[in-house]
């Protein structure tokens, strides 16, 4: 925990920070733009304006704003009591001015030497404003996307050259009066990525965008549309993997993806955001006939999470699937699961989550299996697994399951445990100190799901892990 | 879901105890002495359009108790099964073993199930597993005592009662 017991201070200077934090924030002063805290109509046209967006697309703004002031803060789940939403800006626009790699505080550039993040993609972090773009490092595979058809564009852009597109799919897979945040990124949306994926084309390298959190694109209140359409495959990863440090307080997302018949999805998240941030993030996916839908969710990082990504399997022999796994520390509350919902016959849903918690934290699995009358031939599996390293942390489960008709296969299974003095017994007794053991029991109990990481990932996580763990033993 | 009108009956665990619930309702099970076990069995039926609804809390107050919580119920025609069942574990209660299953079968196709399985960790060293699952009569099993002769009324009959009795 040696990277997040004490700074405040923001990497990029966008500090949406509800109470100043003046001993290690950058200066704004040369922004081009921002919004003055709180939102109000005129913040929204005004964030319209600047991206001289389509007049339909500032009305389904104003729409979504009027909903998100009726809509309620849930009644379940995490405590969002902490949010001034009246003190938050909602836009921000950067200059062209970057912080150089001698500006970043030492503990993150620590954090950065011991995950062996490549001198390349420090450069791309350095470089925030190009970095979406991922012409750095990924500049080379761009042009195999392009001639093959593959739109991949940060959702602004999308919007200008792809507006029929965008005005067809916004919007259809999470209505901007879902839940109370996902009209709030209705109505302040900005950046978030576009993808397409063309008719039978396999996109066999996964689309990154890593580090690609900045304030000319907002990722406060990033907004992401894939449709893959019939027979085509992609792998999105979503590169959240170092932390973000501005002292943004809020991250509402909202990822929408269409899987056409046929069509296989995955989205991989590594989401380690800095331990001062609320994250609550709206994910679902349509599933057409035949076609499958992966998630991959790996919570490490903000104070609250808030996520549950699911899928709505429309199509006949529809697959759904999700891997999720959430490390909960020290004032962290990790809500996490996902959703299953079978509305066609043969349809199938796995989900696997795995939480930890220490150090006073709090992981939570909250899920939902619904499964719909006339969705028969149904398959449905859950199982939840926890590990709790000391007796102040938490874990709980909620699954709902809501069956419908008798031609399903449901089943939930939940295990709840500790490191085991047995199991550690057996390693000390090797020669191997406690921390280390403590490290390789954790690891082991999520190796299976690591393993489904792209290579680069895996690695990457397990030495997150290991410097989460550092310390925790005692 | 209609909100449930059902009592709730506290009941007070402060020695070895089997208990059978035998009636839909509101149960809430405070473990409150230390190294005793708790075995809680239920079996209901639901026909017609009838709601069963089945709530139990298993609260455990302090450390070194063991639970386990059965619930099964069938649900025939119309009907809807309702079971939500906590497992609630205290700061502190160290060595608390506590296991809970919830199975529902469904004999019709219209009938619907509800199966919430929630678990409250507050403290580590703790063993603690739920399992769920909705099914319906395995094709197989029905065939298997068809073929045998008895009827197809008759096998369900069978299978069900052998499902509600196992432990």
């Amino acid at each position: 925990m040696t990277n997040s017991t004490t700074t405040n201070q923001g990497l990029y200077p966008s500090n949406q920070s509800t109470q100043s934090s003046t001993e290690f924030s950058f200066s704004t002063a040369g922004y081009k733009h921002i919004t003055k805290p709180g939102l109000t109509e005129n913040t929204i046209r005004e964030i319209s304006d600047l991206k001289n967006e389509p007049k339909w697309m500032l009305n389904i703004r104003l729409r979504a704003f009027q909903q998100y002031q009726f809509l309620h803060t849930p009644s379940w789940g995490a405590d969002l009591s902490g949010i001034d939403f009246a003190n938050i800006r909602y836009f921000l626009r950067a200059s062209d001015e970057k912080p150089s790699w001698d500006d970043v505080p030492p503990e993150v550039k620590e954090t950065f030497d011991r995950l062996g993040i490549p001198e390349a993609e420090r450069d791309v972090l350095a470089g925030v404003k190009a970095q979406y773009d991922s012409e750095v490092v990924y500049g080379s595979l761009k042009s195999v996307w392009e001639k093959d058809g593959v739109i991949f564009l940060s959702m602004d852009e999308g919007l200008k050259k792809y507006p029929d597109l965008v005005k067809e799919y916004f919007g259809k897979v999470i209505a901007s009066n879902d839940n109370k945040y996902a009209a709030l990124n209705t109505a302040v949306w900005s950046g978030g990525s576009f993808v397409y994926i063309p008719k039978g084309v396999d996109v066999k390298m996964p689309l990154q965008t890593y580090f690609r959190i900045n304030a000319e694109l907002s990722g406060q209140f990033e907004r992401t549309l894939i449709i893959v359409d019939e027979g085509a495959k992609v792998h999105y990863v979503e590169g959240c993997t170092a932390p973000n440090f501005s002292s943004t307080s809020l991250h509402s997302a909202v990822v929408e993806i269409l899987v056409k018949k046929g069509a296989t999805c995955q989205y991989t998240t590594v989401q380690n955001w800095y331990k001062n941030i609320y994250n609550l993030v709206t994910k679902r996916a349509y599933v057409e006939e035949e076609a499958k839908m992966i998630w991959t969710d790996f919570n490490m990082g903000s104070k609250v999470t808030m996520k549950y990504p699911g899928y709505i399997l429309a199509g006949k022999g529809a697959v759904g699937e999700t891997l999720s796994m959430a490390l909960a520390g020290e004032g962290q509350h990790q809500d996490t699961g996902s959703k299953a919902i079978h509305l066609a016959p043969y349809t199938s849903s796995n989900i696997v989550s795995k939480s930890i918690s220490k150090g006073g934290g709090r992981a939570s699995y909250r899920g939902l299996v619904r499964i719909a009358p006339e969705a028969y031939g149904c398959k449905s599996s859950v199982i939840c697994d926890a590990l709790i390293l000391d007796p102040e942390s938490r874990t709980d489960t909620y699954p709902t399951n809501i069956i419908d008709n008798n031609d399903v296969e449901m089943q939930h299974e939940a295990t709840v445990s500790k490191v085991g003095d047995d199991q550690l017994f057996y390693l000390m007794s090797r020669g191997i100190n406690e921390e280390k053991a403590k490290k390789m029991i954790v690891n082991g109990f999520i190796a299976d799901l690591v393993k489904k990481l792209p290579m680069e990932y895996a690695i990457e996580m397990n030495r997150l892990i290991d410097h989460e763990m550092e310390g925790s033993v005692g | 879901m209609k909100k449930s009108i059902l009592k709730l009956q506290t009941i007070i665990i402060d020695k070895d105890t089997n208990y059978i619930i035998k009636k839909p309702g509101n149960y809430a099970f405070e473990i409150v002495t230390e190294g005793i076990n708790l075995d809680i069995f239920s079996a209901l039926q639901a026909k017609g359009d009838k709601t069963v609804e089945l709530n139990v809390l298993v609260h455990h107050q302090v450390p070194n108790t063991t639970a386990q919580t059965t619930l099964k119920a069938v649900g025939y025609d119309q009907s809807t099964l309702v079971m939500k069942a906590k497992i609630l574990i205290d700061p502190g209660c160290h060595q608390t073993e506590s296991f809970l299953t919830e199975r529902a079968l469904l004999v019709s196709k219209d009938a619907h199930a509800l199966a919430v399985p929630d678990l409250e960790i507050l403290t580590d060293d703790v063993k603690c597993s739920h399992a769920a699952s909705v099914t319906k009569i395995p094709e197989e099993q029905i065939f298997y005592l068809t073929s045998r002769g008895i009827s197809r009324k008759r096998a369900e009959e069978m299978i069900v009662n052998g499902f509600l009795k196992m432990k």
